[in-house]
């Protein structure tokens, strides 16, 4: 059943339906850094009580990994003035399949700007950079305009507001890595070195951007902070999929009729996704299997998405994981071989290489997948890949040997007899068929 | 000496490349230096501004050959290796000499299903090249680029790190290389939500002029 309750009467807040929201005035006029003032400026708040607010709130993040928000903020060690400490926005956004962060900084850039003050204040911090990567150098270009605004303004800059809060923003452009959406591989690309991630612990927190406490989050996952002070953490809570609340920005590609980036609920029915929001099927085909939060998520038949939600707890009893809400959704006439070889090119061409199993790992992965494509692969290659895959889960600095080996340990698994059937006859009899015979 | 060691199997890259950039072009501008200067002040350390710099450089020379690198570090006081490193972890920054404008089609993911292989043979087979290559006449490069995260307007392309093209058609292709011959560079488009088509009647940006809806992809031919 759908946790999205009355979702056809549901009232955009991430992206509310109005005119040049993305201009400072319009903004302003709609409640536009009114949380942010009211933080700064009253007694009710101060930076514990915006970090339980946030809490509350029970957000996770958008960024693909789904932690709670306000936990990993308390995180960070208590303030020590001489110690500076950061705030990272990240808006690499590389996942395939994921979209949505570039229409919020396009549509609703000062929602992000005061979403990262506003974290900045909860944890004591005094810069915040903000990581697009370099492909968005269009919305780079809008977002440095905004922000020069907002700096004019006194939103951002020193005693904000006339507060003894001071915050500065700096925005970074990235040129073309999807590594560099791992938080750690992020702080070294923002500190100028090669951006290889890092082993943890120590984490971010802990020891982050040139060493100093540093906390991580989505863009997605901060333009919710002034929702959640102006409204109230009880609010948010309210909305969608109880375990896993929130707005959220579905972005819908692939096989559908009306594709693109929807602002609903969590906990939307998988089903009201692709045939009342997204227009059904492109041509009338069947579905034929769907991958719900990005290109490392696991993929789904069709058979498996009766009653799935989009949230964690569903998704997960399902059998995948929520991501980054980027839903990628396939009709009956998809190849899963040449899908999952490219998915397998992807990961190949994106390993930083610091790791022997994932530099190596991922070769492999690409060269046999695309051998079976060709039709020259043998059935054993299938256990081979599976083999492959167990020698990198887990065992590497970042998690992109896993999100690399998971499509294909899942995409064989759910369509193995695609893959059987672009395999060459096996030419030894089988175990079955000697006992038989 | 071992024999192979004086004649190796393997061409070995030249250390020490003859400069492509003359020397008397070789430097930046002072406006240029301010602008750099401004950026190392946002960071911690002057390396937090290698990218930005990098960035400029690469505008500016079109590409980054390793004396426009020694530039960059001397520019930030960093050690040359640093720079380089840099310069050569990432895939937007050009480490050879390009066409005036390269066209990166995103043939990953949704665009793969979407139609995104039969945009790239058809560039390659109206320009006459491999995906990587250059034309003869140095005008147009054309990449297969991983997904750049445009996915619900596939098939799409960027030209040289910068416009996105959305809606990819063959038609469409044709127009934008006639533009491009011309040195007529696309507007920026900005894609409207579907809910907004709805509540906002499309665009709700009253200061972009080109605006286009998410569509349904083509059926793709090829998937590879
Ligand atoms: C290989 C890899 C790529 C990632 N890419 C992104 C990305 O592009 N954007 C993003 O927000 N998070 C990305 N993440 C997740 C981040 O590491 C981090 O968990 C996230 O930014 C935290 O923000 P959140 O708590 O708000 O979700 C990636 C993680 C991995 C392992
Ligand atoms: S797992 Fe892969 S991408 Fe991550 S650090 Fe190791 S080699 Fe690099
Ligand atoms: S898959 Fe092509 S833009 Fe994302």
């Amino acid at each position: 059943m759908s946790k999205a309750g009355d979702w056809r009467n549901y009232k955009r807040v991430l992206l509310p339906p109005v005119k040049d929201l993305h201009k400072l005035d319009v903004y302003e006029a709609h409640e536009g850094y009114s949380a942010l003032r009211e933080i700064l400026t009253t007694d009710k708040w101060d930076p514990t009580s915006v970090t339980d607010e946030v809490k509350k709130s029970g957000l996770k993040g958008r960024g693909g990994a789904g932690f709670p928000t306000g936990l990993k903020w308390s995180f960070m060690p208590p303030i020590d003035p001489d110690v500076p400490r950061f705030l990272c926005c990240n808006g690499d956004e590389s996942e395939p399949g994921t979209f949505k962060d570039r229409q919020l900084l396009e549509y609703n850039p000062h929602s992000v700007f005061e979403g990262m003050l506003i974290a900045s204040y909860a944890m004591g911090i005094k810069t915040g950079f903000l990581y697009i990567r370099g492909e968005f150098a269009d919305w780079i270009t809008h977002m440095e305009a905004e922000l020069e605004k907002a700096y004019d303004k006194g939103y951002v800059g020193k005693n904000i507001m006339g507060s003894d809060f001071s915050c500065d923003i700096v925005i970074h452009k990235g040129a073309g890595a999807y590594i560099c959406g791992e938080e750690s591989s992020l702080m070294n690309s923002l500190e100028g070195k090669r951006a290889y991630p890092r082993i943890k612990p120590p984490f971010p927190a802990q020891k982050g951007v040139w060493g100093y406490p540093t906390t991580i989050n989505n863009v997605e996952t901060l333009a919710c902070a002034p929702l959640i002070i102006r409204n109230g953490g009880e609010w948010y809570a309210g909305i969608g999929a109880q375990s896993h609340p929130g707005p959220v920005l579905y972005g819908i590609s692939g096989h559908v009729n009306r594709p693109g980036v929807y602002e609903y609920p969590t906990g939307m029915l998988i089903s009201d996704l692709i045939y009342e929001v997204a227009g059904g099927m492109r041509g009338g085909k069947k579905l034929k299997a769907l991958v719900p939060g990005g290109s490392s998520t696991p993929v789904l038949r069709a058979d498996m998405i009766d009653g799935v939600t989009m949230d964690a707890d569903s998704l997960r009893e399902a059998g995948s994981m929520m991501g980054t809400s980027g839903m990628l959704i396939m009709d009956e006439d998809t190849d899963m071989v040449s899908f999952l070889r490219r998915i397998t090119h992807f990961y190949h061409h994106e390993s930083c290489g610091q790791c022997t199993p994932c530099r190596e790992g991922t070769g492999w992965l690409e060269n046999i997948v695309t051998r079976i494509d060709e039709g020259e692969g043998n059935l054993r290659d299938l256990d081979l890949l599976m083999d492959l895959c167990s020698q990198m889960e887990g065992r590497t600095v970042c998690a992109l040997a896993d999100a690399a080996a998971w499509p294909v340990r899942y995409t064989i698994d759910r369509f193995r007899d695609e893959f059987e059937a672009k395999c060459k006859p096996s030419l030894v009899p089988s175990g079955a068929d000697l006992v038989m015979a | 000496m071992a024999d192979f060691i004086k004649h190796p199997v393997v061409g070995l890259p030249d250390r020490k490349p003859d400069p492509v950039i003359p020397a008397d072009q070789l430097h930046f501008s002072d406006e240029e230096k301010k602008q750099i200067q401004t950026w190392i002040s946002r960071y911690p350390t002057a390396d937090g501004a290698v990218m930005r710099a990098l960035w400029l450089a690469q505008e500016k020379f079109g590409f980054l050959p390793p004396e426009v690198v020694q530039l960059v570090a001397d520019e930030l006081n960093i050690p040359y290796a640093n720079a380089y490193g840099v310069a050569t972890f990432y895939t937007q920054y050009f480490k050879e000499k390009k066409g005036k404008y390269v066209l990166d089609v995103c043939t990953c993911f949704s665009c793969q299903l979407c139609g995104g292989f039969d945009m790239l043979h058809y560039l390659e087979e109206k320009l006459n090249v491999h995906k990587g290559e250059t034309t003869e006449d140095g005008i147009f490069t054309v990449q297969e680029a991983e997904c750049l995260g445009a996915c619900g307007s596939a098939p799409m392309l960027q030209i040289t790190n910068g416009t996105y093209v959305h809606n990819l058609t063959e038609e469409k292709i044709d127009a934008l290389i006639d533009a491009l011959r011309e040195d007529r560079m696309p507007a920026f488009t900005s894609v409207t939500l579907p809910q907004d088509e709805d509540e906002l009647g499309g665009n709700r940006r009253s200061d972009v002029e080109h605006t286009e809806a998410y569509q349904a992809g083509p059926v793709s031919e090829t998937t590879r």
